[in-house]
């Protein structure tokens, strides 16, 4: 180790240039995209409801970036168009996960509107699929001997409910559900926005050579 | 080399400080650097390949969708024809000849001459559902509304089209009054047949009066609470389906569908021959009266469509495969059964008109993979797994496209259920 200088030189060349395309370049590249027109700031409830979504730790289990149709078939599943950067706008941070051990969130406000299914669905996912993996939420609800006004009752079926009284969604459960409902992007998405087409080439040659095949018989 | 004297030759060498020589790096590691250098271009070549032809196909698709929204401006006359063969001439024929008994012609009809384009702007714009004599023959009319399906300029366009070649018209009607009778026809109900039309156009023939229809007939309290705010366990229909039954990416559409259809469908998803989690609990929690309510709601409920095509579908290519089939692959046309511009045919066959893209693809998918298996030959199942993603998601977009299909009327639907009335009532008593 005599040579400290050429050392110290390429190492700090290879970091700049690493950050350089992984950092720099990415970040102008958002930084010119504003909020996709469409799409709304979050509410008050909403973003106290995402708060509530980012400290359960949804995250780790669903994600929140639908795949373009040459990638997969998320829009088949009604999971909402390929979102674009702009999309994104009001996410800090965002929550793109990289985990589908659950469906993608990013048009659940669109595909599952109702809040009573949602506050069913959080308080326990088996009364719905009894295959579901998801972890029940009874900790954010109530139980009590009577509703009192302007409590939101939820919907359980006999093998679910409490024996007496009724399960009452807490303020933390109203506000994830107000945030789930948000999100929704189906508006069009800008023409210039920024978004992942790395699979249209495949998708194309696979395209063409099945009309091969097919015009070959 | 003093120092190195002096030390017991025995022992380890303790005062040599290593040093770098220079030595070749080997040559592997350049071929390895080389290798992925290359492997790096090639992949950016490639990556930058793909945006231009994602771009090049987004841009054909914007110019499909404007082609399909917009085709006034080059060619009018020509795209008058071309609104009118895809979206009239599935029912009325390609000549506007209609078909006999069901749908009236165009051609020399008296109506059309009389009332002229702007009268088929105004029926174009909130359809008809009520008797209507042309000719001298009564037709027990149910038109959709196309108001949510096509724009200003294409009801113009189609409109003129039809008075100038089917009746030798002059005049045309403008994009503008088309505009203005747009904004007339906003949140009416459809012509009760001829005999409104023809207290508001004076000179057409004599019309058949409307026969009243049983309006409380569905208007049952019990269902109108399940449609919007649920009961006991079940959530409101409305809070899934939408306040007009329109749906949402994978939520169907249910305005509109035939009853007996509605009520095989619950019974399915409770008996598990039609598997959806959400909807088998729903359906369980449903007594049979229940589910003939609901049925009966939303087979005579009219919405506007709620779809548009979103699942970036060849639109033309669906065009297709709903209006002939593809031989090729052993598809049938869509429409042969689930009647002329996938109106529906009751009992069995459901409307696919407005439906959503998602649902239709996704329930195309579910056929193809067995996981749907309740139609009543197996006949979807084939179907389902002769169409390809990109065929799936081409016939759901052009499906999406079309005008919501006209509600079975309610006087119809009096009808039939007076006659079943007694059976039901043995099966509320069990």
């Amino acid at each position: 180790m005599n040579r400290y200088l050429p050392l110290a030189i390429t190492t700090l060349a290879i970091l700049a240039i690493a950050t350089l395309f992984l950092v720099i370049a990415p970040g102008m590249q958002i930084r010119g995209q504003g909020a996709a027109p469409g799409l709304q700031p979050y509410t008050e409830a909403e973003a106290r409801g995402r708060e509530v979504y980012i400290s359960m730790g949804c995250v780790y289990c669903h994600s929140q970036q639908p795949r373009a149709t040459a990638q997969a078939p998320d829009a088949e599943r009604g999971w909402g168009r390929a979102s674009v950067a702009g999309d994104y706008a009001y996410d800090a941070p965002h929550l793109l996960g990289t985990m589908r051990s659950g469906p993608d969130l990013m048009d659940i406000g669109d595909r599952l509107p109702s809040q009573g299914w949602q506050l069913t669905h959080l308080y326990q996912p088996r009364a719905i699929s009894s295959w579901s993996i998801m972890p029940a939420y009874p900790f954010l609800f109530e139980h009590k001997d009577k509703a009192a006004q302007g409590d939101v009752v939820v919907k359980l079926p006999p093998a679910y409910a409490p024996e007496t009284g009724v399960i009452v969604a807490n303020q933390e459960a109203l506000d994830l559900v107000a945030y789930l409902r948000g999100m929704r992007h189906d508006y069009a998405p800008p023409a210039d926005g920024l978004r992942d087409d790395g699979y249209a080439l495949m998708a194309a040659q696979a395209k063409s050579k099945t009309e091969a095949a097919k015009s070959a018989q | 080399m003093t120092d190195k004297n002096k030390q017991d030759p025995r022992l380890p060498d303790e005062t040599f400080e290593p040093y770098e020589a220079n030595r070749r790096i080997p040559l592997p590691v350049y071929w390895i650097a080389i290798a992925l250098a290359i492997w790096g271009v090639v992949m950016l070549v490639q990556t930058s390949h793909s945006t231009l032809l994602a771009d090049k196909e987004r841009a054909a698709l914007d110019k499909q969708d404007v082609a399909a929204n917009a085709p006034v401006g080059a060619e009018p006359a020509a795209s008058g024809k071309t609104v009118f063969n895809a979206n009239c001439a599935t029912c009325h024929g390609e000549f506007g000849t209609g078909s006999v008994g069901a749908v009236p012609p165009l051609a020399n009809s008296d109506i059309v001459k009389a009332g002229g384009a702007k009268l088929i702007a105004q029926i174009a714009m909130r359809g008809i559902d009520g008797p209507i004599t042309v000719n001298g023959t009564t037709y027990d009319g149910h038109m959709p509304n196309f108001a949510s399906a096509l724009d200003d300029k294409e009801i113009a366009a189609a409109a003129s089209y039809v008075a100038r070649t089917f009746t030798g018209a002059k005049d045309g009607v403008s994009a503008e009054a088309v505009a203005e009778i747009r904004k007339a026809s906003a949140g009416q109900d459809p012509w009760a047949g001829g005999a409104e039309l023809a207290a508001a156009t004076p000179g057409l023939p004599a019309q058949p009066s409307a026969p009243q229809a049983a309006a409380d007939m569905v208007q049952n309290a019990d269902v109108a609470t399940l449609v919007s705010q649920g009961a006991g366990s079940v959530w409101s229909c409305a809070s899934c389906h939408g306040d007009q039954g329109e749906g949402t990416q994978t939520v169907p559409r249910l305005a509109g569908l035939p009853a007996a259809y509605i009520a095989k469908q619950l019974h399915d998803f409770q008996q598990g021959t039609r598997e959806n989690d959400s909807m088998a609990y729903v359906a369980k929690a449903l007594t049979d009266a229940q589910i003939t309510a609901l049925a009966d709601h939303y087979a005579v409920m009219r919405a506007p469509s709620g779809a548009r095509p979103s699942l970036d579908g060849d639109l033309a290519r669906g065009e297709q495969i709903a209006r002939e089939g593809d031989w090729s692959i052993g598809v049938p046309a869509c429409f042969t059964c689930h009647g002329p511009s996938g109106f529906g045919v009751a009992p069995d066959f459901p409307a696919l008109a407005a439906q959503q893209p998602a649902y239709v693809a996704h329930q195309l998918a579910m056929w193809a993979g067995g996981s749907r298996h309740n139609s009543p030959l197996g006949l979807m199942a084939g179907i389902g797994k002769a169409l390809n993603d990109a065929d799936r998601r081409a016939v759901a977009d052009y499906l999406a496209s079309l005008p919501p299909v006209p509600a079975t009327p309610k006087v119809e639907l009096t009808a039939m259920r007076s006659d079943a009335q007694p059976a039901k009532e043995t099966t509320n008593d069990q």
